[in-house]
């Protein structure tokens, strides 16, 4: 480490200047690590602040961005380059902990005995060596299956407004995949509730993996930067783990998951950074550099020919609007978009997927065959007549349509309840076990009911309910 | 939001639906008092003809086995029926709850093991029945808005003939009875063979019994010759009278509800709209405040 001192001159908010000889500036994204100490109710508590040189001012000065609360720094204190960028332990002895930002762990586990450090700032693996491979990736989860299925490798992204449960989603993705995945994972938790961290760490210690006797947080690093965290450590939360998960691909060629909850935060912290940095504000208030950011963040979340990171990545849409710059900036990079629908989720129906506006890369029929394209179509179909015709049932009555469309509207409600799924960690609420719906019977049991095979079911015995038996079953099971 | 176009779409599109469905009722209710009047108009004559062909074939009967083919059973392993619909649609559930019935009949009376000649008067009634590819024999689509004894007749005559040779054992009329502007129900009506019981069938109440000795003149049999086909061929006109009526006060009371729906509907996309209009106001101002400082 260097000793390129320099002094704290101002500090607004959570960004800092400081003054070094002009000679030895610190170089755009070089941590500089301050000491301050805090007195809160006559205790005095001595911290390190971690920082990010985000723009050079000239005459020997920089502009950073602090990675931690300013509470307590004093204009003069000595300020440290260290040289490079923030460096977080990578390998295996990360797994199984819970880190913060700047690669502390949190846990309360003791310190981690890491032997290897990288920073969290690198380019984007090369053109030719990313992996042109695409498989799809099984959830079990019906809607998610047949319509926007996960592909191994790729990306996917969770979009949806306040409390339409994309968090939950995220956690039953990682229930069902990390929990029958011999490779790593990694979350990171960016701005969210630090509650739903806890719970998800707690879970994780309990949950097995297959039948191997290890629990799934042996194979997982946390790493979480919450709401109460500053914007800087909010903005770069998902580069420290990314830079994990990084490793794990080019080091051991390990399959490893990403997940990201919440994409949406990472873009906020940029806005509000920005803003702090004195910028001028772009649409809707965003930073100007929203494209470039997500950009850079995204197109190092990608497989190589040395390794696979599957990335699942929850994103917030702020009011429900999808044209809004944040969520609409990610959408582009994303190989497969699950839409979750507030509409839908009212209706009582979780996972609340928009199954018309949820979509995928996978889904052609040279990738995923043939039956699974002509069926998933012939479903979205049926739903978007269905959607077409909601306007004229709702004026006239649905006695007034013909009597194709009668058909095509009762089958529609049966997909539509058919979509449901009971979650294994929803299980507590809903007093329903989890079900693991393979493909096969996903795929079949839509194409029966759209050959109208199960017209004759009640509505209400396709709610939650796995395969299609399941359903004559709760007719049966109904009708008593 | 990109949407208010979308919805100033909508909203006119519905605006135009609504004038539509309002005129429709208003139309409606015009029709409606056209149709009730001539309705009741026939209903005295209706009733009291009834009431004679009751009291004269049970006189007749009583009076020393007077027989006539229109009151003779026979086994005939068919039956017919003429189901009444509407031509036109906007009437809500009237036709499906018309032909729910008439569904009903031909099932019971497939399951009893007769084969049933379907006589479908009005379009609705023909294209769900191509739809559910059941057969029809007959497809009536002349009688309209103001059904004429002479469009009427020839499928009455049609029936009693049939019926005489002794091809089929009854004939059906399934039709949406109006009881009242409240209420109208979906019926099937028996009408043939012409039970003693006629009476009642058809006005739901038992005709006065008989009293006395009645003298015939001209001959019973010539009397009940031609007392006894009119009867039948007014209670089928009498259905398609009344089904006009339903048909009219159905289409009522849906285009109100339809009028009503829309409302609400264009109530909440204004709503929708003026709050999208005042989001992207506020977004805009926003943008020009947020750029203005930033350059100050």
């Amino acid at each position: 480490m260097s000793n390129n001192l320099g002094t704290v001159t101002q500090v607004i908010g959570s960004t800092l200047d400081a003054q070094f000889a002009e000679d030895q500036l610190p170089s755009i994204y070089n941590a500089l690590k301050v000491e301050l100490s805090r007195t809160v109710l006559g205790e005095t508590t001595h911290e390190t602040l971690w920082c990010e040189v985000a723009q050079h001012l000239g005459g020997g000065r920089v502009r950073a961005v602090a990675l931690g609360s300013t509470d307590g720094l004093q204009r003069g204190a000595k300020i440290l380059d260290t040289g490079s960028a923030v460096q977080v332990p990578v390998g295996t002895e990360t797994l199984g902990r819970v880190f913060n930002m700047v690669g502390e762990a949190i846990d309360g586990l003791g310190p981690v005995t890491a032997t290897n450090f990288r920073p969290i700032h690198s380019d984007p693996p090369e053109f030719k060596d990313l992996s042109s491979k695409t498989e799809i990736f099984e959830t079990g989860i019906k809607v998610i299956d047949l319509l926007c299925p996960l592909v191994r490798g790729g990306k996917a992204g969770l979009f949806g407004g306040a409390g339409v449960g994309k968090t939950v989603i995220i956690q039953e993705l990682i229930a069902r995949l990390a929990r029958f995945h011999s490779g790593y994972s990694c979350f990171a938790g960016v701005g969210e509730r630090t509650r739903e961290g806890n719970d998800l760490w707690l879970e994780m210690q309990e949950a097995q993996i297959g039948n191997t006797g290890k629990r799934v947080i042996d194979q997982t690093v946390m790493v979480f930067g919450q709401m109460n965290e500053p914007p800087g450590a909010r903005l770069r939360v998902a580069l420290s783990a990314l830079t994990m998960a990084e490793y794990f691909r080019d080091q051991t060629g390990v399959d490893t998951l990403l997940f990201v909850d919440n994409i949406f935060r990472f873009s906020q912290a940029g806005s509000e950074v920005s803003a702090l940095l004195g910028r001028m504000p772009s649409a809707v208030g965003y930073q100007p550099t929203l494209g470039t950011e997500m950009g850079e963040l995204q197109e190092r979340i990608t497989s190589t020919v040395r390794g696979a990171v599957t990335s699942i990545q929850a994103i917030y849409v702020p009011a429900d609007d999808y044209t809004d710059p944040a969520p609409a900036t990610a959408f582009a990079h994303l190989d497969s978009t699950v839409n979750l629908e507030r509409s839908i989720s009212e209706k009582g129906i979780y996972p609340a997927v928009d199954p018309l506006a949820s979509s995928s890369r996978i889904v052609a029929p040279e990738l995923i065959g043939e039956r699974h394209y002509k069926v998933a179509r012939r479903v979205q179909v049926v739903l978007q007549r269905y959607r077409d015709l909601q306007d004229i049932i709702a004026i006239l009555g649905i006695d007034e349509l013909s009597e194709d469309d009668k058909v095509i509207v009762r089958r529609a409600r049966k997909i539509e309840r058919f979509l449901s799924q009971p979650f294994f960690v929803a299980e507590v609420f809903t007093g329903f076990p989890g079900i693991y719906c393979s493909r096969e019977d996903t795929i079949r049991s839509f194409e029966e009911l759209c050959d109208g095979k199960w017209d004759h079911l009640p509505d209400e015995a396709f709610m939650y309910v796995g395969a299609i038996e399941e359903a004559e079953a709760k007719a049966k099971k109904m009708a008593n | 939001m990109a949407n208010r176009r979308v919805l100033v779409k909508r909203r006119k599109s519905i605006r135009n639906i609504r004038k539509i469905t309002r005129t429709m009722q208003l139309i409606a209710t015009a029709r409606f008092q056209a149709a009730y009047n001539r309705a009741v108009a026939t209903k005295p004559y209706n009733e009291k003809l009834a009431e004679l062909v009751a009291d004269l074939s049970s006189a007749a009967a009583a009076s020393g086995g007077v027989e006539h083919p229109l009151l003779k059973e026979n086994d005939a392993n068919k039956t017919a029926l003429v189901a009444i619909t509407s031509t036109r649609g906007l009437c809500g559930g009237y036709n499906a709850n018309v032909l729910r019935v008439a569904i009903e009949h031909l099932e019971t009376q497939e399951k009893a093991g007769h084969a049933v000649d379907v006589h479908m008067a009005g379009k609705k009634g023909i294209s769900y029945f191509r739809f559910l590819k059941r057969p029809m024999v007959e497809q009536i689509t002349n009688v309209g808005d103001v059904p004429r004894f002479d469009q009427v007749e020839p499928i009455a005559n049609a029936l009693m003939e049939s019926f005489i040779k002794g091809e089929i054992s009854a004939a059906y009329v399934s039709y949406m009875k109006f009881v009242s502007t409240g209420t109208q129900r979906p019926v099937v009506i028996q009408l043939l063979p012409l039970a003693r019981k006629a009476a009642e069938t058809a006005e739901g109440e038992l005709a006065p019994a008989p009293t006395g000795q009645v003298e015939f003149s001209p001959e019973p049999q010539k009397l009940l010759d031609s007392l006894l086909p009119a009867s039948v061929r007014v209670q089928l006109f009498q259905a398609f009278t009344d089904a006009v009526v339903s048909e009219q006060v159905a289409r009522m009371v849906a285009m109100k509800a339809a009028t009503d729906a829309a409302g609400d509907m264009i109530k909440s996309l204004t709503r929708e709209y003026n709050r999208a209009r005042q989001t992207a106001i506020t977004m805009e101002l926003l943008d020009i405040v947020g750029g203005a400082n930033a350059l100050a």
